[in-house]
């Protein structure tokens, strides 16, 4: 648990590792003793919840540290998550950017790997073609919908800005 | 102090705080502590509910420094080399406000419970 432990820390930006790296690490040598008296079970709990919380901190350290996380994103509830006065975090431009060259390096590879075959044929994407036409209908009818909606004032951002209204 | 007493700068300033963040600080309000004893008194004091890793207490307890509402405090026994922390006086003044606005709505929820029933 420990070694894992130690993995996912390296997760975090280094300055948090530098800041807190140690003293969280003893702190899990002391609940994890607390553990190792309770069943299988429990123990499994333990280990589940002290990963997911590694990596979900570490994920809102990195937006953090990109001057995105608002200040309780830390424990993410409900309430943050209907707060009106909610918008896209800055980084999501920056994400999204990382995300597409992702792609693009994805396809880029894939393109490599089909040209060192050396062969064009690829039948394993052959639905492609046949998905893409009902991949667009139902987007575009997700934005007509979207659409109608906002015209019609009944979209999300409007009910949650009327309830925001003072009555 | 009552949170209607409050400054509308100071109100403005302290933003809903959720459950773990509100049982940490409460935590911190009795006596300066540290990790573990931040973790095994939460969890006592929500009977169990509230079960924090260190993942989510130390991203917490990140921001409350940040925000100047806890410090580091220096114990004399720091063999461990654990570091504890105390609420600083924006901490403390913050969670009195959050406090008395629980207390209201309490307060409300009972009165509306009591005319409903």
């Amino acid at each position: 648990m420990l070694t894992l432990y130690r993995c996912l820390l390296r997760l975090y930006p280094a300055e948090h590792r530098t800041q807190f790296g140690e003293e969280m690490i003893q702190v899990l040598r002391d609940v994890q003793a607390d553990a190792a008296t309770r069943t299988r079970f429990a123990r499994a709990i333990f280990c589940l919840r002290e990963a997911t919380g590694l990596l979900a901190g570490a994920f809102q350290e990195h937006l953090r540290s990109l001057g995105a996380a608002p200040a309780w994103l830390s424990i993410p509830t409900r309430r943050f998550t209907m707060r009106t006065e909610f918008r896209f975090p800055k980084a999501t431009a920056v994400l999204m950017t990382i995300i597409l060259a992702g792609v693009i390096l994805a396809i880029k590879r894939g393109e490599a790997i089909v040209a060192s075959l050396g062969t064009t044929d690829s039948p394993h994407f052959d639905f492609l073609p046949a998905i893409a036409p009902l991949f667009v209908f139902v987007y575009a009818a997700g934005v007509l919908g979207w659409a109608i909606l906002f015209a019609l004032r009944r979209s999300g951002v409007h009910r949650l800005g009327s309830a925001a209204e003072p009555k | 102090m009552a949170y209607s007493d409050m400054s509308p700068e100071a109100i403005l300033e302290m933003l809903p705080l959720t459950e773990p963040v509100l049982l940490i600080l409460l935590s911190l309000a009795g006596q300066p502590r540290h990790g573990y004893s931040i973790l095994k008194d939460v969890e006592q004091m929500s009977d169990g509910r509230v079960v924090l890793s260190t993942g989510t207490l130390y991203g917490a307890l990140r921001r409350l420094l940040d925000d100047d509402w806890i410090e580091h405090f220096k114990e004399q026994d720091s063999s461990r080399g654990r570091q504890a922390y105390r609420l600083t006086a924006r901490g403390r003044r913050n969670l009195q406000a959050e406090a008395s606005r629980l207390k209201q709505l309490a307060r409300l929820a009972n009165l509306r419970a009591v005319k409903e029933t």
